[in-house]
This record gives C-alpha cells, sequence and structure tokens, in this order.
C-alpha cells in the first residue's frame, strides 16, 4: 500500500494553538509522525534578562494563557529563596487558592477540548459551561479570567474579603456537584470509553524513560507530585490525595484528571476554611543578591521547572524555565504509531498539550 | 536517604573531592564534574535510584558555557559542567535518557553547544532558515535595530 503524509497544524481545527504534525500513513494507519514547534515561540528567557525583578513576574505570566498563575508563583518563589525573604502564611494561603482553582479551570478547559475532539458536543457545552463558574471567581478575585497578575514578589496583591468567600463556598459546592456528574457520566457512557480505552497507551517503563510529569505520568501508575513530594507554599499543611491509575491510556487520563479537580475543589474549600490571619505580603527588596536557585511547583500539566542565577544586578542573569508540555510533546510520535488515523484527535487532546508553554 | 546515597556514590565512582559538592537552597546539592565524566555520572545517578531529568540548562559565565543537569527525586541532584568557550562539545546523554533530546536541542541551538551522539540535531524552536546566529549566547542583542535608544532608556530609568 503506498503511503501518504498528512500535515496537521500549524493551524488546524483540531489544535487550539500551532504546533505541526506530519503524520505518514499507510491506509489508515500511521506509521510514523514527527513534530516541530517553535510557531509561538517569543523567547521569554532571553527577555527576562533584559527586565527588571519586578518587571518579570508580569511578563512570566505571560508565558501562557491557562496556567498563567503557577508561572508567576514559581518565579516569585524562586527570587524570594534568594532574598531569604518569608512570605506570610495568609499570602501563601491566597497564593496556593488561586493555583488551585487554576487547576480546576485547566482541567475543565482540557475536558471540553478532548470532548469536542471525539466528537462529544454535548459534554464540551457542560464542561465550559461549569468552567464559568471558577472563572467568575477568578475574575471576582483578581480582576482578570486568566492573567490575575496575583503574585508580587513577598506575597500577593488582593486579600480575600467576605464577599469572595461567600462566593467562594457557594461556587466550589455547586462546582463540586457538577463534576461528581460528569464522572458519573464518562464512566457510563459507552461512546466515550469506545473512543479512549487502549488510545494512546504509555507505559509505566516508557514514562520514566521519557521523563514525564503530571497527570499523563499518573495515569500510568507513576505517583509522583510535587505538592506532596517536595511542598512549596504551604501544601505541607494541607491534606489530600495524589491519585493514580495503571492503564496509561486517555481513558486514565480522564478519570484522572476529573478526579484531581475534585482533589483540588477539597483543597480549595480547606484552604478557606483554614485561612490565617495576618499581612498578605511583605515589602521585598528591589536588589536581589548574587546566588543561584532551583525551583518546583506542580501545574495543572506537572512539574514545571525554574532556574534563576542572580548576579547581584537588577535583572536576573539566566531565567530557566522547563514547563511539564515539553516531557510530553516528546512522547507524542511514540503514542501516534500504528494507531488510526481517527483516534489522532484523541491522543492530541489527551496529553492536554500546551504549546505557548512549550514553546516559551 | 537517596540523596545522601547518590552524592556518595558519585563521589566513589568519580573521585570527586568533597568541595566539588555544594549545599543549595530548597533542598537541592550541586556536584561539580568534569565533561570527559558525564556519562558515568549520569550512570551512576540513575541507578542510584534518581532517574528522573528535569531539564537541562545552559549558561554563559566569564565567557565559558556551563550546563547544568538538573536531577530530581523528591530531592534535587544538579550536575555541573563547564565547557570552554572555544570547544563547547559534549557527549549526549540521550542514549541513557532519551527524554534529553528537548533539552539538548535546545541548548545546541541557542547556545550552540554540540551534543556528539545527540539522535535527531535539527531545531526545535527556530525556525528552519534562521541564520542569525545563538540567540541565548550573551553577545547576541535584542532589538537589534535601535540598540541605542533602548541602551539610553533603560540607563534614564535606573538613575
Amino acid at each position: 500500500m503506498s503511503k501518504i503524509t498528512v500535515p496537521i497544524g500549524p493551524q488546524h481545527p483540531l489544535l487550539k494553538e500551532p504546533l505541526s504534525f506530519l503524520v505518514s500513513l499507510e491506509g489508515e494507519k500511521v506509521m510514523d509522525s514527527t513534530l516541530r514547534l517553535g510557531y509561538v515561540h517569543r523567547g521569554i528567557e532571553k527577555l527576562a534578562e533584559q527586565r527588571t525583578y519586578i518587571q518579570n513576574v508580569y511578563l512570566i505570566e505571560r508565558i501562557c494563557g491557562i496556567c498563567s498563575h503557577i508561572h508567576s508563583t514559581t518565579y516569585c518563589q524562586s527570587v524570594e529563596a534568594l532574598l531569604n525573604l518569608e512570605v506570610p502564611k495568609r499570602g501563601l494561603y491566597i497564593r496556593m487558592l488561586l493555583c488551585e482553582l487554576e487547576r480546576v479551570h485547566s482541567h475543565l478547559l482540557w475536558l471540553g477540548v478532548l470532548a469536542k475532539n471525539i466528537g462529544l458536543n454535548t459534554l464540551f457545552m457542560y464542561a465550559w459551561r461549569d468552567r464559568e463558574i471558577v472563572l467568575k471567581i477568578m475574575e471576582e478575585i483578581s480582576g482578570g479570567r486568566v492573567s490575575h497578575a496575583v503574585n508580587i514578589i513577598g506575597g500577593v496583591r488582593v486579600d480575600l474579603n467576605d464577599k469572595h468567600l461567600s462566593l467562594l463556598h457557594k461556587g466550589l459546592q455547586e462546582l463540586k456537584k457538577r463534576i461528581e456528574e460528569i464522572l458519573r457520566s464518562i464512566e457510563n457512557d459507552r461512546g466515550f470509553q469506545a473512543r479512549t480505552r487502549n488510545i494512546g497507551q504509555l507505559s509505566l517503563e516508557e514514562i520514566k524513560r521519557y521523563c514525564v510529569v503530571g497527570p499523563v505520568a499518573r495515569a500510568s501508575g507513576l505517583d509522583i507530585d510535587i505538592r506532596r513530594d517536595a511542598p512549596y507554599a504551604a501544601y505541607d499543611e494541607l491534606s489530600f490525595e495524589v491519585p493514580l491509575m495503571t492503564e496509561g491510556d486517555v481513558w486514565a487520563r480522564s478519570v484522572l484528571r476529573i478526579l484531581e479537580t475534585i482533589q483540588a475543589i477539597r483543597l480549595c474549600t480547606q484552604i478557606i476554611n483554614n485561612l490565617p490571619d495576618g499581612s498578605i505580603s511583605v515589602p521585598a527588596p528591589r536588589r536581589v543578591p548574587a546566588g543561584e536557585v532551583v525551583s518546583r511547583a506542580e501545574a495543572p500539566r506537572g512539574e514545571v521547572f525554574y532556574y534563576m542565577r542572580s548576579d547581584g544586578s537588577q535583572n536576573p542573569a539566566r531565567l530557566k524555565i522547563r514547563t511539564p508540555t515539553l516531557t510530553t510533546l516528546i512522547t507524542l510520535p511514540g503514542q501516534l504509531k500504528n494507531m488510526q488515523m481517527a483516534d489522532v484527535s484523541a491522543v492530541i487532546a489527551g496529553v492536554d498539550l500546551c504549546i505557548a508553554c512549550g514553546d516559551r | 536517604m537517596n540523596k545522601e546515597k547518590a552524592v556518595n556514590k558519585l563521589q566513589e565512582v568519580l573521585n570527586l573531592d568533597r568541595s566539588a559538592i555544594k549545599k543549595m537552597p530548597m533542598n537541592e546539592v550541586e556536584i561539580t564534574i568534569s565533561k570527559r565524566q558525564i556519562l558515568l555520572a549520569v550512570k551512576t545517578i540513575l541507578k542510584s535510584g534518581i532517574w528522573h531529568l528535569s531539564a537541562i540548562t545552559c549558561q554563559q559565565l566569564e565567557d565559558d558555557f556551563i550546563l547544568l543537569y538538573h536531577f530530581w527525586k523528591s530531592v534535587g541532584v544538579t550536575l555541573r559542567i563547564r565547557l570552554e568557550e572555544n570547544n563547547p562539545r559534549i557527549d549526549s546523554v540521550c542514549p541513557l535518557i532519551p527524554g534529553a533530546e528537548y533539552y539538548e536541542r535546545e541548548s545546541r541551538e541557542m547556545f550552540g553547544i554540540e551534543f556528539l551522539g545527540l539522535p535527531n540535531p535539527v531545531p526545535l524552536l527556530l525556525p528552519d532558515d534562521w541564520q542569525g546566529g545563538y540567540p541565548m549566547r550573551k553577545n547576541e542583542r535584542l532589538n537589534q535595530d535601535k540598540p541605542k535608544d533602548n541602551k539610553h532608556k533603560q540607563k534614564g530609568k535606573s538613575s
């Protein structure tokens, strides 16, 4: 049978962000695929070297349009470590609250994208309708739906008031009900299972070899979560479970992400119930002493890694950012091999790519 | 603990000095090795159970290149390697850790480090027809059209 090559991207209805796949087909079967990044490369690492530490907080937040808060959290964490600055508890709790709300929003967004890619438009509508609840809460707290600008070096910019808390209580309760409903329908829906079971499987061995992180790794049975293994902010004071699945296919990733969403809502409730009193930030000096620091955090897609070197001037001398998407992208050609062409959409959506993060 | 074990093993296998080991903030330890030892060091770390390579950082320091291999397993172990400016070559770790491919390709195109044995040495982020040198090097400037204006503005602000 003759081979044909089908380009998917850089602009394609399947992809929400530009990425280029070249898929070689023999009949309906994928024989090989190559991918090309860089369509949204903005050179943020280089830009960060030209800007002051304070300007960088806002630059870094623009790496990603979905998980913007976790980037600024990790960045501020690195600067605070270099400054030896202790952030007040209340500030840390508000930071964590935004992190977890962002996880809920990111996972629901992803669920909608997956549902749409495999032709379940009703689920897509439900997921994005429910995502509005969490977006509205975040907008009420910070003023922005996806770019919050809540973090500053030394704490956070906004405090929670009674109005926020009552909105959170009501919203989280409603959200929990709806997500449990979604979980029930996914577990029982034969159409969803037929499109996702045994699709894009990754074994635990492959996950380790490719250093994959986050929900994709946990769906293959790798027990890894920075929030629990190396707690940052004040995660060591909260109790939560890290869901784990072993199937390693798109179905396992879906169920796992929904379970994670439920855990994130649980964490949000814990945070607002145990919110400490006191100030939300401490003043930070503008000059950062020379030094090097490595900082990690658990983004909705897994471990995000920052390395920062300061030479004592007002700009960082080097800022290295490794986002979780980069680790997942490398496994895609392997996952697509021997798949049917119609399943490519499920695989691409299933790993939850954030190309803007990957390219920086 | 895992970290102590790995560090001791590395020290023993690579014959390292006590001064090569440096404690860092956030539960990190940094080990300076020479570039010939890279594959042996990575093998030793993998054997001691720390198999997750978080990232490879490349940077320029006093004209030389510094490569940092950030390993992690609840605790962080970083390998630090200095490469001379006129000969930035090192063995690729891809045969041991296939997941390192993108990290090495990025350092290759951004800094011009040559990784010997890199399976797919094509651009990762830069365009295929890129001819502008290595963008992350210190002597590469942003806004090359109007460097003077930019510098002037920044100076005015800081004073």
